[in-house]
């Protein structure tokens, strides 16, 4: 039974299935690139409903376009097992193999585990994030008409909008456009109150929720169809997002390491990596 | 001032003059090799592309223009042939600015700026991943010119040697940039990934054949050769997957 599993641990770490797991997803992305081209209204709503929820019903019911996706599911299922495989069999002798290393390449030697583990973690938070995140869409709000967030006494209130709009005329599509709408909201969590701004690409974080502003009105200057002051917001409760966060660090650290190693160590010819028991 | 006089004699006239000027470099390198004299020809040739590049920021800003691939690759290319001048071989010089004149001659011929900007591209996040995302391509594109050369050689070994740190820049690029593309998503969407972009999918598709290359050559069980072939088709994948979906319908360039 040993010997059984050691050589399943051992198929299941090989480098040559990484290799051969990273081709068949350049196909199968290649091919979803086609299916996701040609439908993206099939896939849009995986920004939104979770994983399961898109499963049991665009993907289920459309299964010759989004077979592609379950593929993906799978082979980024077994890539995270064979790396987890590969890199703790790395790592395990590289700790046995210590007292062989000098100390101060020791760190460097373990820059491409670091991002290996890194990729595990960046996917397990991709998939947190699908599996969990409690995603309320398109909530509006209207100046004065508070909204309470789910499973707390927290109300948010839209007080006002504090418009940047384009500047001069260099892009006549623009001209007297909102660049930015900068919502003033009114946060009251029992006595306490503060006042807070909502923008493009700055999410407002509140009691584990993080609001994101979806769509605004009114959009221009002056004139236009709808002068009425409205937010429309996403907003969403998301266990994967320190997780993959987390992982974009690590990987990063691993990668500025590997390439310091790389460069310094390699090109300038220091020190040999692998030094004698008696220099460590 | 100077943006304004680029918005008068129009963005792509100027981008039509680099293309031209790309082409004789290339000529001259063709028949006379890489002398200084090419850089007669390339030195404007970059000066124009760099130009239509800041007059297309100018008006974007601070949102970042729409399809600006094939408008920033032969830059980022012809920098490197600039660059590399001394240590490239003739025919590597010849096989890049080749190259630059493909993908600049593409995006005089389909282009696609014709898309305005988008609100939620004004971030640094967008920017970077633009940046490091065509900094990517460009090493990834010179390692399969390297690799090209190493083709048509019996020992492939040096070629592809050469090409090795091409694809580790370009790897470390490509990844910087995916990352900065989801902090981006993030900020922006809510989500890692936006599903409403196919993009993402050749993105993913690219760095996973790279992660793959780089394994392959950690295995050292294929042939230089080998490997030279896989980098080649790297290139063209990155042709194909990332460059191509960034052209438009054809333009007749003199109407």
């Amino acid at each position: 039974m040993n010997g059984l599993i050691k050589i399943v641990w051992k198929q299941l770490g090989g480098i040559h299935l990484t290799v051969i797991l990273c081709l068949f997803l350049v196909i199968d992305l290649t091919i979803g690139y086609i299916c996701l081209n040609r439908h993206t209204i099939l896939f849009a709503p995986l920004n939104d409903v979770g994983l399961m929820a898109w499963i049991r019903t665009y993907g289920r019911t459309n299964l010759a376009r989004t077979a592609w996706f379950f593929a993906l599911l799978l082979l980024l299922t077994l890539l995270c097992i064979n790396t987890f495989v590969c890199t703790t069999d790395r790592v395990a002798v590289l700790i046995a193999r210590r007292s062989h290393i000098a100390r101060q390449h020791f760190v460097f030697k373990f820059a491409p585990h670091i991002m290996h583990y890194a990729m595990i973690v960046i996917l397990v938070g991709y998939l947190c994030s699908y599996l969990f995140a409690e995603v309320l869409v398109s909530r509006t709000l209207i100046p004065g008409m508070p909204f309470r967030l789910p499973g707390s006494d927290i109300h948010i209130t839209l007080v006002e909008l504090d418009p940047l709009y384009y500047p001069g005329s260099r892009l006549p599509a623009f001209e007297n456009r909102v660049l930015q709408p900068r919502a003033r909201l009114r946060v009251v969590e029992g006595d306490r109150q503060r006042t807070a701004t909502l923008n493009i690409n700055h999410p407002l974080r509140c009691h584990g929720y993080s609001l994101f502003l979806k769509d605004f009105t009114p959009k221009r200057k002056e004139g236009g169809m709808n002068r009425s002051v409205r937010i429309d917001l996403t907003v969403r409760k998301d266990p994967g997002v320190p997780l993959y966060l987390a992982g974009i660090v690590l990987f990063s650290v691993g990668l500025a390491l590997y390439l310091a190693e790389w460069v310094v160590l390699r090109n300038l010819r220091f020190k040999p990596i692998v030094a004698t028991k008696g220099e460590t | 001032m100077l943006t304004n006089s680029i918005h008068l004699i129009s963005g792509h006239l100027l981008f039509k003059i680099a293309t031209g000027l790309y082409g004789l470099s290339l000529i001259h390198g063709a028949f006379f090799g890489p002398t200084r004299r090419m850089l007669v020809f390339l030195l404007p040739a970059l000066l124009a592309n760099a130009l239509v590049v800041a007059w297309r920021y100018w008006v974007a800003w601070p949102m970042l223009p729409m399809y600006m691939g094939p408008v920033v690759l032969p830059l980022i290319l012809g920098g490197m042939a600039l660059g590399a001048r001394h240590q490239w071989a003739g025919r590597t010089q010849n096989g890049i600015l080749t190259l630059v004149v493909i993908i600049a001659l593409g995006a005089v011929l389909f282009p696609k700026d014709y898309y305005i900007p988008f609100l939620k591209s004004q971030t640094a996040w967008a920017h970077l991943f633009f940046w490091l995302g065509v900094a990517g391509r460009g090493c990834f594109l010179v390692a399969a010119i390297q690799a090209m050369a190493g083709l048509r050689k019996k020992n492939g070994r040096p070629a592809f040697s050469r090409s090795v740190p091409w694809i580790a820049w370009g790897f470390a690029f490509w990844t910087l940039s995916m990352f900065t593309g989801e902090l981006w998503s993030y900020v922006g969407w809510g989500t890692p990934v936006v599903w409403d972009d196919p993009a993402i999918t050749t993105t993913m598709a690219t760095w996973f054949f790279y992660v793959g290359l780089l394994h392959l050559h950690l295995t050292g069980s294929w042939t230089a050769r080998g490997r030279c072939a896989f980098t080649a088709v790297g290139g063209l994948m990155v042709l194909g997957l990332t460059y191509a979906p960034e052209l438009g319908p054809f333009r007749w360039p003199l109407g």
